[in-house]
């Protein structure tokens, strides 16, 4: 083991390239042995090789940790590693002297278990919340011009979800985008696949779905990045992932969630024939208050008409009755009535007798009673 | 008379032809004359309905044809 030296050049202190690396190595070494959390990517394992090699992968904002591990040791973990999968790595920090890398010198790893997953799930979903990325809720479309169906390319989740759609609004127009639902890659190409209907011209709503499965399958749809995407996508989304009981993290992050493929159809598209139903009741309410409007002004006018034709005899018995009354009042101020009452006109040559100095005797006179005229001599 | 008038004016004259009718206001010539006025307006009031019960009927014949 070579000694960190320095070479003396005047008052300066310069050290080889492998002095140094020694020095960091060495100090380096001083560090504790402890766990480190990542993702597993571009594992490399060849039977020639003493090591096994893969880069730790911090899942939410990309930082990157070589690892090493001695490939008899990690063949005796029978862990059978693939790429993506989240792992617990028991190691500790060192330099590689000859080339100056720095990596992670791995004595054992560990597959995230079940616990860890809960407690993970359960502290994202703390902090997501705490964030307001569950609080986004937008109303869902009424009728969609266009549905995106993000799905997995198994035939028979695909085909439950659009038969329910179509089922209940034939017209419906689907945009189906299959992707990976399971495994390590899934998020990131949900993700993509996401983005990609949401840009999709007259998308106005997407569907994210997912038959059943188990915890770990359905592990993608709780992945933070996947959960932000939904949270700001562009255009409202529908989780419909997994069974009732099933909480993954999207179901939060989406405006709307629904626990079957119908409980999906029945929130992106209206029930065509309730539709129908409904418009051809307020059509018929539109011919009924149409004829209503013609009823009401022909009762009007036929009323009107009914005063019109019995106005004019009206006006008419109206005067004959004044004409009447006139003539009433004419006759009941001629002398006629008088003289019903026994009173007499007398008249002499033509003149009415008012005063006796008017005739003297032996003169004719006339005199006038009610039903006629006779001739008298004044005596 | 210039224009038809529409059916509401037609109808509101109609109306006050009753009133002062009614109201024995008119001369008895002047009675005459707006009674055959008022039957005038009656029968282009009338017109006016008839027609657009035509209308209405022909229009739900047709929606009626074209339900899905």
């Amino acid at each position: 083991m070579s000694k960190v030296e320095a070479i003396q050049y005047g008052d300066r202190k310069v050290y080889a390239v492998a002095a140094f690396n020694r020095g960091v190595a060495e100090w380096l070494q001083r560090l504790p042995t402890l766990w480190v959390e990542g993702e597993v990517t571009e594992l490399r394992r060849n039977e020639r090789w003493q090591s096994v090699f893969f880069t730790l992968k911090d899942p939410n904002d990309g930082a990157c940790l070589g690892v090493t591990i001695a490939r008899s040791r990690f063949d005796a973990l029978r862990l059978d590693l693939a790429d993506g999968e989240h792992v617990h790595v028991f190691g500790r920090p060192e330099l590689f002297e000859a080339r100056g890398d720095f990596r992670m010198r791995a004595l054992s790893i560990e597959r995230f278990g079940l616990g860890d997953h809960l407690a993970a799930l359960e502290r994202l979903k703390k902090k997501l919340a705490a964030e307001g990325v569950f609080e986004r809720k937008r109303p869902l479309p009424f009728l969609p011009r266009k549905i995106g169906l993000v799905t997995g390319n198994d035939a028979a989740a695909k085909k439950d979800v659009l038969a329910t759609i179509t089922t209940r609004f034939p017209a419906a127009r689907i945009v189906v985008a299959e992707t990976l639902v399971q495994g390590p890659l899934a998020a990131n190409a949900m993700i993509e696949a996401l983005r990609a209907i949401a840009a999709a011209p007259e998308v106005d709503v997407v569907v994210l779905s997912r038959g059943g499965g188990s915890f770990e399958d359905l592990l993608p749809f709780s992945d933070e990045k996947l959960v932000r995407a939904i949270a700001t996508c562009p255009v409202p989304v529908v989780s419909a992932v997994g069974h009732e009981q099933d909480n993954p993290l999207c179901d939060f992050a989406a405006d709307a969630r629904a626990s079957t493929p119908t409980a999906a159809a029945r929130l992106v598209v209206p029930d065509a024939a309730d539709l129908l139903a409904r418009l051809d009741r307020t059509r018929t309410g539109l011919a009924r208050g149409a004829r209503g409007v013609v009823d009401r002004r022909r009762e009007r006018l036929a009323q009107a008409h009914d005063r019109l034709r019995r106005a004019p005899s009206l006006a008419v018995e109206r005067k004959r009755a004044r004409l009447e009354h006139a003539a009433g009042r004419l006759r009941a101020l001629s002398p006629r009535a008088t003289l019903e009452r026994g009173y007499a006109i007398v008249r002499t040559h033509d003149e009415i007798v008012r005063t006796t100095s008017a005739v003297s005797s032996g003169v004719e006179v006339e005199v006038e009673v009610a039903d006629g005229r006779f001739g008298a001599r004044v005596e | 008379m210039s224009a038809e008038p529409t059916f509401e004016d037609a109808q509101r004259e109609l109306e006050q032809i009753v009133e002062r009718l009614e109201r024995g206001e008119a001369g008895l010539d002047e009675a005459i004359t707006l009674w055959e006025r008022g039957e005038q307006l009656y029968k282009l009031c009338v017109g006016r309905l008839d027609a657009a019960q035509g209308k209405i009927e022909e229009l739900a014949r047709r929606a009626e044809q074209t339900r899905p």
